[in-house]
């Protein structure tokens, strides 16, 4: 099983130039905007027809097992394996259809929400029109009365160049969610 | 049953059992949301049961371990190299740290990480750090060993049990095993597991969910998952393009507070959780025949579909949509949920990718089903908190006193599909283990 992302190609990666740093960083910032204003049709059409919306599962495993960090099989669930989300347009076009009715409780009423997205590294793709993203997410959700949780992790996307009005549709998502046992009573919103 | 938990409880047995009626279906919610009757709980119901820990093959070689729980006591389950199972108390016996802190792997000895502590495989202390010099021979390491608990499978299900005195676990499982077996014992190749363990915690009862599995079908064709049925439909067609299934049965366990129940012939909610594939799969292809004949019959191996199960008092599963779990008590108010997948071990590869993807989309902390349960139940839980919502009676009744045991096709106590009567043998076995002390008149 091949590591799930390549952190050390990221971590020696040369700083991507300003103007275009500033164009993704304003994409993540806008898409935030989406996600925390319950503009749900707005960001999945972000999502390109390719898509794969995915969030392993993280498990405490001793170092003994290979390096952890590294994104090796020892830490992460695999893609065979079981996950929080593995997601294609179908699928999302069906979390799309579940938000949007009436009968939705984990969301009806809606979750208050605010993505933060910060540390923006962005690195060479092979694709001319692509660009791989890692960003550090902080999403913190207040629910009905006094429900608070703070889901914490790292995406890696690609972004592919659109020419929709924010620039960019999300080709691929992988979300490392700092969480092994998930400290809320579900997932049902979106990073 | 005179230890500590009991003889510091607030709680008298004459108390304990009116807090459920199985006659007249009536129950007291403070069941839910008592301090006190929990820890009566973790030691008459948790410490007594037979608890699912994992499949056979979350540990299929020597010295492959899964650390996981019995109620709130860690364990450690680990493979042996006669490929017996042992089971025992995570907890070394010099200052009670844990043995072991990572969640699965594969080991050839358990060492303390405070004082060094070595133990085997099978849980017994073999070494301890300056022996001669601190103990002078004084020292009975097998006595000092960890505390072991009872182990027994069922079709690939590792069980574990405290209780010496308890019944084996084929007497615990009843007349329920035909029912079980519609999920894990379809063909000769039996189970195997879909990697990865999913945990979460719900600030809920446990005995929402398992109750939930054990007889619940009425939540599933009214409102709870309208949303989720909605997700999984094709484009065009809408929830008022569809029927929701109405013809079915429950089954309530003669024993132990089992409890299943299963549409048939009507495969509309298998369908929405799962999709044509797997439905086909489960109830039409030349695999579905196989496990009729295995089965000994169409309709246990076909024609039941989107059957729920509890296995008293933590273990549930929904066969056709292949997840299984464990609820783990944290406290009155408090779940964590352990979900694993399971499929047939000789399925196509494309179908056991199909059951992975369709229960990541479903029931799974993510899943447009599991959603909607983790929404109701903390709301539930957080309502008890009120005076006079712990101590209003709620209703049990669905089907009272309606259940036959003379149903052509199904053995056992069999009611309609929404019946409560496995909710009531669920609440009436919970009574049992709370208030009978010995296994003289508790047995099956």
């Amino acid at each position: 099983m091949a590591s799930i992302i390549d952190i050390n190609n990221i971590i020696s990666s040369s700083a991507a130039d300003l103007a275009l740093q500033q164009e993704v960083q304003q994409f993540y910032y806008r898409e935030a905007l989406l996600l925390d204003n319950i503009k749900y049709e707005d960001w999945f059409a972000l999502l390109d027809d390719d898509i794969e919306y995915y969030m392993p599962i993280r498990r405490n495993r001793m170092h003994r097992y290979g390096k952890v960090r590294s994104r090796e099989i020892a830490e992460y669930t695999n893609k065979d394996e079981f996950a929080h989300f593995d997601d294609d347009k179908t699928s999302m076009n069906g979390r799309l259809r579940k938000l949007l009715s009436d009968y939705s409780w984990s969301e009806n009423p809606a979750s208050r929400t605010r993505h933060t997205v910060s540390n923006v590294i962005i690195t060479e793709s092979e694709e001319s029109d692509t660009l791989n993203v890692c960003s550090a997410f902080i999403v913190y959700r207040n629910r009905l009365e006094t429900q608070v949780d703070i889901f914490v992790g790292e995406r890696h996307d690609v972004l592919r160049r659109s020419d929709n009005a924010l620039g960019f549709k999300i080709a691929k998502r992988t979300i490392l969610l700092d969480q092994s046992t998930i400290m809320s009573n579900n997932i049902s919103i979106f990073f | 049953m005179n230890t500590d938990a009991t003889d510091n409880s607030t709680w008298a047995n004459d108390h304990i059992k009116g807090l459920f009626n199985d006659e007249k279906g009536t129950l007291d919610a403070r069941i839910y949301n008592d301090e006190a009757l929990y820890e009566l709980e973790l030691e008459r119901v948790f410490s007594r049961s037979w608890i699912l820990l994992g499949h056979e093959d979350h540990v299929p070689n020597t010295g492959d371990f899964l650390n996981t729980y019995i109620g709130e006591d860690p364990v450690l389950l680990v493979r042996q190299k006669d490929a017996s199972l042992k089971v025992f108390l995570n907890q070394c016996r010099h200052r009670g740290m844990k043995l072991s802190r990572d969640d699965s792997g594969n080991a050839r000895a358990f060492v303390c990480t405070y004082h060094g502590w070595a133990h085997d495989i099978s849980g017994e202390l073999i070494d301890v750090p300056f022996e001669e010099q601190a103990h002078c021979d004084r020292l009975d390491k097998h006595e000092w060993s960890p505390l072991q608990a009872r182990v027994a499978t069922y079709r690939g299900l590792i069980f574990a049990n405290w209780d010496e005195e308890a019944p084996s676990l084929e007497k615990y499982l009843s007349d329920c095993k035909p029912y079980i077996d519609t999920m894990f014992n379809r063909t000769e190749a039996g189970t195997e597991v879909i990697g990865g363990m999913q945990k979460s915690i719900i600030p809920a009862n446990w005995k929402l969910a398992a109750e939930q599995f054990c007889s619940d079908m009425y939540h599933a064709g009214t409102m709870s998952h309208l949303s989720g049925v909605e997700a999984g439909l094709p484009e065009g067609v809408s929830l008022d393009n569809i029927e929701i299934p109405s013809s079915g049965n429950q089954f309530r366990a003669k024993w132990g507070g089992h409890g299943t129940g299963y549409f048939v012939d009507q495969p509309g909610l298998l369908q929405a959780i799962m999709g044509p594939i797997i439905t086909d799969y489960v109830t039409a292809s030349p695999q579905a025949e196989t496990a009729s004949n295995r089965l000994g019959s169409r309709m246990f191996g076909q024609r039941m579909m989107g059957q729920h199960m509890t296995i008293f008092p933590s273990c549930s599963f929904l066969p056709g949509i292949n997840t299984i779990r464990t609820w783990h008590p944290r406290g009155p108010g408090s779940i964590e949920i352990w979900t694993f997948i399971v499929v047939d071990a000789d399925a196509p590869e494309h179908i056991k990718a199909e059951f992975r993807k369709q229960n990541i989309r479903t029931f799974s902390t993510g899943g447009v089903f599991e959603q909607d349960d983790g929404e109701n139940w903390i709301e539930v839980q957080k309502v008890f908190r009120g005076n006079k919502a712990r101590k209003t009676k709620l209703n049990v009744q669905m089907g009272l006193g309606d259940s036959t045991t003379e149903h052509p096709d199904f053995p056992g106590r069999i009611g309609g599909v929404y019946s409560e009567d496995a909710a009531r043998g669920f609440y009436q076995h919970w009574l049992r283990m709370m208030t009978e002390p010995n296994w003289d008149t508790l047995k099956p």
